[in-house]
């Protein structure tokens, strides 16, 4: 964007900013962005100013924050401007405090991590532990009122669960309902202790990913607030607007965070102060850290906007900065085309320090990737954790589900997306394994990996199919399997889509729900309704079973006999049916029969193959709704196999191994071959332990 | 030294018979369990095509849906069986401290105890260079069996001290002491690697002694456990240099086996010839492991004896079998 236009998102942002305002506050009142920056350098605008795609822009933050390293803690202040869009009148504000789910052992995060995956965090050093206090806040005053000081009207709640031990919602009583339409201006102060890393956000050494560190207020919708407390197995949900940050750091750390860099002022005491600028983003997360490589690249398309990419990368991983660059590149490329375009012109990928926790995490503009010191090139490491969280710019960033009730509807899709998406650049991929202590790689040079079953988690899937449905809000999820129905089953039913419908009317859907819910908080239901209209079909039938419910899908072949088609019994005669000990088949010397069974309770349309010793090959389609259904066939030739869902369509089949069945099996070979290798295995763990004799 | 090693592999050499009995019992001892599995695979593949794929290559798919169903041996079908990954996962659990479960757990510790009971009569016979036939072999191993066994405790307690203890502490608590702040992995590694060495050299070192021990148990007939380890350990102390010197060419041996090995380990692979083929090459690697761990008493054996005042002396007597009593009742009449 040129400067003319810069100046114009200046303007524009001035009149979104003040259009709703109730009054004007005082200058401290005044969210600063645009007051402060109008005679400063202006800041590049992220969004192109097209009122189609602009966010709603209705919660805006101007913060400013500084980091103790010393102390790890943060103290910040900040101004939100909300204004509320939802059809109704609130007399309440609530806000999210991420960081008081890692305050106690006793927070609805930490009893959600217990149940999923045991104590282990429970013991961690007092110093690993982090807190939100909020020291004051005001509703800024309109005209010549004052500020009215909010702070003793605070309350902790606990909407999803009623733990009074938990403390991530922070509920604020206003002094006035606040109207549809209508905007206030809340003024915050807080401190809090940044913690060693829970949840991808916290520190280690002198390296820091601070993300959901700031109070964040809720959604408001047309049946209330919509600020869940922060649970284990889910993430965010927020609304869009400008983010004004002036984040204060040890001079000479390399700073990167959510929107543009305006510029860096050095406070002569030590510290800096980075200011970061963004429009029309959800979050706001940030990191610093001394030791950052801090690389550039760009990624240009001849019909899609022009991106750079900032990439903060350990010295460790230098080699890999292509690898980073490539995947983000191919990302933008790929989820460009097939969706739409990524609407902002930067994008920061950060690759994590070791051991920090903060890998594979999206936020708006601003992602961590996550690799390993030896990454062999045929590894997916660090492409597809990289192609995975920029691809959440899109599915997450752009289109801003609700993730606390609908997870998959980012994480399923993006998941599908990157196994695509490395499907088609990053071949070949080998199954690997690591070995002493995790370090060493070793890569199965000829195992590939399969988009549709690894790179879709089938084997996760299978194993959880039937923990939860889908429609459960995600933030009730068994914990300790949420991912498998968050992630996977939704990958798995998306390629089953894609495979049903076919890839063009699949790609059509999602492109149209992209681009319809962009800057929005979509539902499932729109999810659903975009893949039905493309698909201009009633789809509801599959959305009920996959989403709706827990089913389990599972067909195979039950039978498969093949005999003359001759046997004693009683034949039509001349007036009467006669006793006949050979009756000979007037269609054929064989009569073959095929019995294919519906195990799960899921259905699905499957074809059935039947195929013959002579070639010839019948292909049938089975609605899959009955419990089973069989195949009769007399012919001159014998079957010799027979598959449901040759083509493996329905990638949801939690048991493939029965899907087909042949007359002459090659079971004993292939065991043969397997127990070969394994007894070598075995003579080899034997000489290993013989060392001790 | 080097001519310790060069003797040790002659004296290998000129026991194809002692090399192929304990290879071949290390082949016995795995073709039940290797039976089992393969009646499992078997089962589990049925008349599905995925017989079919795995019998051409690989299906991961089923892979996956026998190891969720495995109990048992089947847990240890994975993919870390296919070719050097085999060597590199053995290694790497013995190094991390994750010693197999199970029936497998069942078949090492049996495994041991044949070792233990067949140790004596191979380091005599090493020490003899001369074949006992196996009548005489059994009664030398019988004749140490006891000596070996009671030190088979020291042993036990020694190594269950380096690697739930000394290993523990290490590679748990000091680890996690020394790199809870480490945000680099490529010092993690350095770090492990460093803790791998000092542990090793831990390893090696009761290993050498008590070697040594079982060396001085046969050769010189020692009935002391306790004094074969007093012993051991003046040898080893007197000529550190040698005895590590040799201990490590012995290592270099054992990783130039595993080297090649590790150029030629067949990987998935096709049935037919190739599968035979692939076979027979891990069977050579096998036995080249057997024939290394040979060398390394052998050499060992050798040296000790270089040292005696009487280079061939073997204090325990050449055992005698007795002929069977009819033998004898036909002689007598």
């Amino acid at each position: 964007m040129s400067i003319g236009g810069r100046c114009l998102a200046i303007v524009l942002t001035a009149t979104v900013l003040g259009a709703g305002l109730i009054g004007s506050a005082g200058p401290a009142a005044q969210p600063s962005p645009t007051p402060e920056r109008a005679g400063q350098q202006a800041p590049a605008s992220s969004v192109p100013l097209d009122a189609r795609t602009q966010s709603p822009r209705n919660a805006n933050y101007s913060i400013d924050v500084t980091l103790d390293h010393a102390a790890r803690t943060l103290t910040g202040r900040e101004v939100l401007t909300w204004r509320n869009i939802s059809p109704i009148t609130t007399s309440e504000l609530r806000f999210h405090l991420y960081y008081n789910a890692w305050r106690n052992t006793r927070s609805t995060w930490m009893r959600g991590r217990a149940r999923g995956r045991g104590l282990a965090q429970h013991g961690r050093p007092e110093a690993d532990w982090g807190w939100i206090d909020v020291t004051r806040m005001r509703l800024l005053g309109v005209g010549d009122r004052l500020p009215i000081d909010l702070t003793p009207d605070m309350a902790f709640i606990a909407p999803d669960d009623g733990n009074t031990d938990d403390r991530t919602v922070l509920a604020v009583a206003l002094p006035e309902p606040v109207a549809p339409g209508a905007t206030v201006n809340v003024e915050v102060e807080w401190t809090s202790r940044v913690p060693r890393t829970f949840a991808r956000t916290g520190s280690i050494g002198n390296y820091y990913f601070i993300a959901q560190w700031f109070p964040k207020i809720g959604v408001l919708e047309a049946d209330g607030w919509n600020c869940h407390q922060f649970h284990t197995a889910t993430e965010f949900y927020a609304d869009y607007g400008l983010y004004d940050v002036r984040l204060t750091v040890p001079t000479g750390w390399v700073l990167g965070a959510t929107g543009r860099e305006q510029r860096i002022t050095d406070n002569g005491d030590g510290t800096s102060t980075h200011h970061y600028y963004a429009e029309d983003v959800h979050d706001f997360a940030w990191t610093t850290s001394p030791d950052f490589l801090d690389l550039d690249a760009r990624f240009e398309h001849p019909d899609l906007p022009d991106v750079d990419i900032r990439l903060l990368l350990q010295p460790e991983h230098a080699g890999q900065a292509d690898r980073h660059i490539a995947a983000t590149q191919a990302t933008l490329k790929l989820f460009g085309e097939w969706f739409g375009a990524y609407p902002y012109d930067e994008i920061t990928v950060v690759d994590p320090a070791w051991q920090s926790g903060t890998g594979g995490m999206e936020y708006p503009t601003l992602f961590t990737a996550g690799s390993r010191w030896l990454a062999p090139p045929a590894v997916e490491t660090p492409e597809g954790v990289t192609v995975h969280e920029a691809g959440h710019q899109f599915f997450y960033g752009v289109v801003g589900n609700n993730e606390f009730e609908h997870a998959w509807l980012d994480e399923g899709l993006t998941t599908f997306a990157t196994a695509r998406a490395l499907d088609e650049f990053f071949t070949p991929s080998q199954m690997s394994t690591r070995f002493f202590g995790g370090f060493i790689p070793w890569v199965f040079d000829d195992i590939p990996r399969s988009r549709a079953t690894d790179g879709n988690r089938w084997a996760g899937y299978r194993r959880n199919a039937r923990m939860d449905a889908q429609a459960t809000p995600t933030y009730r999820y068994w914990p300790g399997t949420a991912g498998s129905i968050t992630y996977n089953k939704t990958a798995l039913w998306l390629h089953t889509l894609e495979r049903h419908l076919g890839w063009p009317t699949l790609q059509r859907a999602m492109s149209a729900y992209y681009d319809a819910w962009r800057f929005r908080h979509p539902s499932p239901q729109a999810f659903f309704d975009a893949i039905g209209d493309a698909a201009g079909t009633d789809l509801r039938w599959f959305f009920d079973q996959v989403h709706g419910t827990a089913a389990v899908f599972d067909y195979g072949v039950a039978e498969l006999t093949t005999r003359r088609a001759t046997a004693r019994g009683f034949f039509e005669g001349d007036r009467r049916p006669v006793f006949d000990a050979d009756a000979p088949s007037t269609a054929g010397a064989y009569e073959s029969t095929v019995v294919v069974r519906r195990y799960g309770d899921g259905i699905f349309p499957v074809d059935v193959v039947v195929e013959f010793d002579d070639g010839h090959v019948e292909r049938e389609r089975w609605n899959g709704r009955a419990q089973w259904t069989a195949y009769r066939y007399v012919r001159d030739a014998r079957v010799s196999m027979a598959i449901v869902d040759p083509d493996r369509v329905l990638l949801l089949d939690v048991n493939f191994t029965n899907n087909s069945r042949t007359t002459t099996s090659r079971a004993a070979t292939a065991a043969t071959k397997w127990s070969l290798k394994w007894i070598v295995w075995l003579q080899d763990v034997l000489m290993t332990y013989a060392f001790f004799v | 030294m080097m001519r310790a090693v060069f003797d040790g592999v002659q004296r290998v050499l000129n026991a194809p018979a002692l090399v192929a009995g304990l290879y071949l019992a290390t082949l016995g001892a795995v073709i039940p369990m290797g039976l089992a599995l393969h009646e499992s695979i078997d089962t589990q593949l049925g008349n599905s095509l995925a017989a079919d794929r795995m019998a051409d290559g690989v299906d991961t798919v089923w892979w996956d849906e026998f190891t969720a169903r495995s109990t048992g041996i089947e847990r240890t079908f994975r993919p870390q069986i296919i070719g050097f990954a085999a060597v590199l996962s053995n290694l790497s659990a013995m190094a991390d401290n994750a010693p197999p479960r199970g029936a497998v757990a069942a078949l090492v510790i049996g495994y041991l105890l044949v070792w233990a009971f067949l140790v004596g009569g191979v380091i005599d016979r090493l020490a003899r260079q001369r074949p006992l036939r196996g009548a005489g072999f059994f009664s030398a191993c019988g004749h140490y069996v006891f000596r070996i066994a009671r030190l088979g405790v020291a042993v036990g307690f020694v190594y269950w001290l380096l690697f739930d203890v000394v290993h523990r502490w290490l590679f748990d608590d000091l680890v996690r002491m020394l790199t809870r702040d480490l945000t680099v992995e490529r010092n993690a590694f350095l770090l492990r690697m460093m803790l791998y060495a000092l542990f090793g050299l831990l390893v090696v070192g009761v290993n050498l002694l008590f070697d040594y021990a079982k060396i001085r148990i046969v050769v010189e007939d020692r009935r002391s456990v306790l004094g074969a380890l007093l012993a051991a350990w003046r040898f080893v102390r007197r000529r550190p240099g040698a005895t590590l010197g040799l201990y490590l060419v012995n290592g270099v041996l054992f990783v130039a086996v595993l080297g090649a090995y590790a150029v030629v380990a067949p990987g998935v692979g096709a049935p037919g010839v190739g599968m035979w083929a692939g076979f027979l090459t891990g069977q050579t690697y096998i036995a080249a492991r057997v024939f290394t761990k040979l060398v390394f008493y052998a050499s060992e054996t050798a040296y000790f004896q270089s040292e005696l005042a009487h280079a061939a002396y073997v204090a325990a007597p050449e055992p005698q079998w007795p002929d069977s009593p009819a033998a004898e009742a036909i002689g007598r009449s």
